[in-house]
């Protein structure tokens, strides 16, 4: 008799690969034959991790067009399934889209997979309480220069090298797809989550100069330093004002400590 | 120690006629009243840190009452149990309390590959004495008796010693589980390897059936689908008919995961059920 996890195994391996092998453990009757029974779990398990892949990478299927079903059956043959939810599936995506030929050539296609996993993460992702207006307010003016910002830890910035935010605000709202448009240098995208709406937008060179010394924990006084390359004296603080009421508004700002002097 | 049945405060009510849980009726089913006196929510889809779905959650939460549904236990695989899993499956009841907790008798995965699939189990001494074990272990780790539903399924093994429903019967009475007996399902099984629905019926220990799920399936050229993408097909209201003369009265539901109707249609199949139940709870009582 073949044991439990011999038949598991072999049923595993006759679903998972590429050519049919139809295991003699599978009972055979007049109603229909080996072959055709195991073919509904082999279509199943293809078909199944295809529909997850496509509800999370709806922008990556807008710029993929016609090669998004040959990408994903390229990564379902390469990546088997580990987590016990499909919806994790898609973690790997990206990665492979880095590497393997010929999408490793379209570092766009890898871009936009990045973007929607991360829109895709913060979805569900821990709550998270935004700190206010009223509540920077109250901060001491002589406090300020130490002030490190404690940012919501579901924002991702991701480097991007074309307009992927685009294609996936397209699929989003059922348009079009865009213009795909390259960029000689990274620009960066952030996603984050506020109450149970997850946002993305594309951040200017100067807010990105900002926003990554506050994620890296960095002093007021720094903050404001990033932006003397952009602006000068007059604009600089009205510059800093503004980035700081669009962050609270986004809820991006959990809190902030004091540095020791 | 194993806890016994009996040392636990999982007396389980009688909850009428429900639906699955489905993102595609959430606003529908908050707007007005439906005649839906509980839902059914899929575990995994809770499973999570926060945002959204817990919302919603909470919302369904006031108003009705909810049990718990997942795919992904894997009572049956070689492989161990899965903790993680585990331990978040039970932070969820414990968060909201649901009527009971139920999965599959089944496998989903081995030697750390997810098929993401209701994979049957050959119906073996050893595949038993696993089952039971698994099951034993997982109750345990709940502290409640869970529930077990019955798959389709379109292969059978060779080395099978016992029918489905004696093995299902046997992993509920030696694990102390109880049953959600998916009414589709058997009919599905009965067609796909030629056995006798009723067979499967007579079975099942009466004591054990906790819940009926009822759902559509697809006409293959030789085998049955099951798709639960389409309307309840009249031999599964008549498996019902009979199961309802069987077992009584029992809680069950329309569970539909594919080609959404208006909520509509699925509450007018609800209503289908009750009136075929009706007239059969009242000659027994």
């Amino acid at each position: 008799m073949t044991s439990l996890q011999a038949i598991q195994q072999q049923m595993l391996q006759a679903v998972l690969a590429e050519n049919a092998h139809i295991p003699s453990i599978i009972r055979d009757n007049g109603i229909a034959d080996a072959r055709s029974r195991l073919e509904i779990y082999r279509h199943g398990y293809r078909i199944r991790l295809r529909d997850a892949l496509k509800t999370e990478f709806t922008g990556l299927g807008s710029m993929a067009g016609r090669r998004f079903k040959t990408m994903l059956d390229k990564y379902i043959g390469a990546h088997p399934s580990e987590h016990y939810n499909i919806r994790w599936y898609g973690a790997g995506l990206a990665a492979f889209l880095d590497y393997a030929h010929p999408w490793r050539d379209q570092p766009q296609l890898a871009d936009m997979a990045r973007l929607d996993w991360a829109i895709s993460v913060a979805f569900d992702a821990a709550d998270e309480t935004g700190a206010s207006v009223a509540d920077l307010s109250a901060v001491p003016p002589d406090a300020w220069p130490a002030l490190q910002f404690s940012l919501q830890r579901n924002l991702h910035v991701l480097d991007c090298r074309c307009n992927a935010d685009a294609f996936r605000r397209a699929a989003d709202h059922g348009k079009p797809r865009p213009r795909l448009r390259r960029f000689a240098l990274a620009r960066q995208i952030m996603v984050w989550r506020k109450d149970t709406t997850v946002h993305y937008r594309r951040l200017d060179e100067d807010e990105w100069q900002v926003l990554g010394a506050a994620i890296r924990g960095e002093s007021f006084t720094t903050l404001c330093a990033c932006l003397a390359g952009y602006h000068d004296e007059a604009t600089a603080m009205p510059r800093m004002v503004a980035l700081l009421q669009g962050w609270l508004a986004a809820g991006l700002i959990r809190g902030w400590t004091i540095a020791e002097a | 120690m194993a806890m016994h049945a009996t040392e636990r405060s999982d007396a389980m009510p009688y909850l009428g006629y429900g639906l699955g849980l489905r993102v595609e009726h959430y606003e529908t089913l908050l707007a007005q009243p439906t005649g839906i006196e509980w839902l059914e929510i899929v575990s995994e889809n809770y499973m999570v840190h926060g945002g959204l779905p817990l919302v919603w959650l909470e919302r369904f939460r006031e108003r009705f009452p909810l049990v718990m549904h997942g795919v992904s236990m894997s009572i049956g695989s070689t492989d161990p149990l899965d903790d993680d899993y585990l331990a978040r499956l039970a932070a969820l009841a414990r968060r909201i309390e649901p009527a009971w907790v139920s999965d599959h008798l089944c496998w989903t995965g081995v030697q750390g590959v997810n098929l993401h699939d209701l994979m049957p189990l050959p119906y073996t001494e050893e595949a038993l004495d696993h089952v039971v074990a698994r099951v034993k272990q997982v109750q345990d780790r709940l502290k409640r008796r869970i529930l077990l539903e019955n798959v389709s399924s379109y292969v059978s093994f060779a080395d099978s010693q016992l029918t489905e429903w004696e093995f299902l019967a046997a992993v509920a009475e030696r694990a102390d589980c109880l049953i959600l007996l998916d009414i589709n399902n058997v009919h599905v099984s009965a067609m796909n390897h030629g056995f006798s629905a009723l067979d499967y019926l007579h079975g099942i220990p009466v004591s054990r059936v906790q819940q009926f799920h009822l759902a559509g399936y697809e006409q293959g050229e030789r085998l049955i689908i099951d798709t639960h993408d389409a309307p309840v097909s009249n031999a599964v209201w008549d498996l019902y008919i009979k199961a309802v003369r069987r077992f009584g009265r029992v809680s069950t539901m329309i569970e539909r995961d594919d080609h959404f109707p208006p909520l509509s249609e699925l509450i007018a199949e609800l209503e289908h059920a009750r009136s075929l139940a009706k007239p059969l709870l009242r000659d027994a009582a």
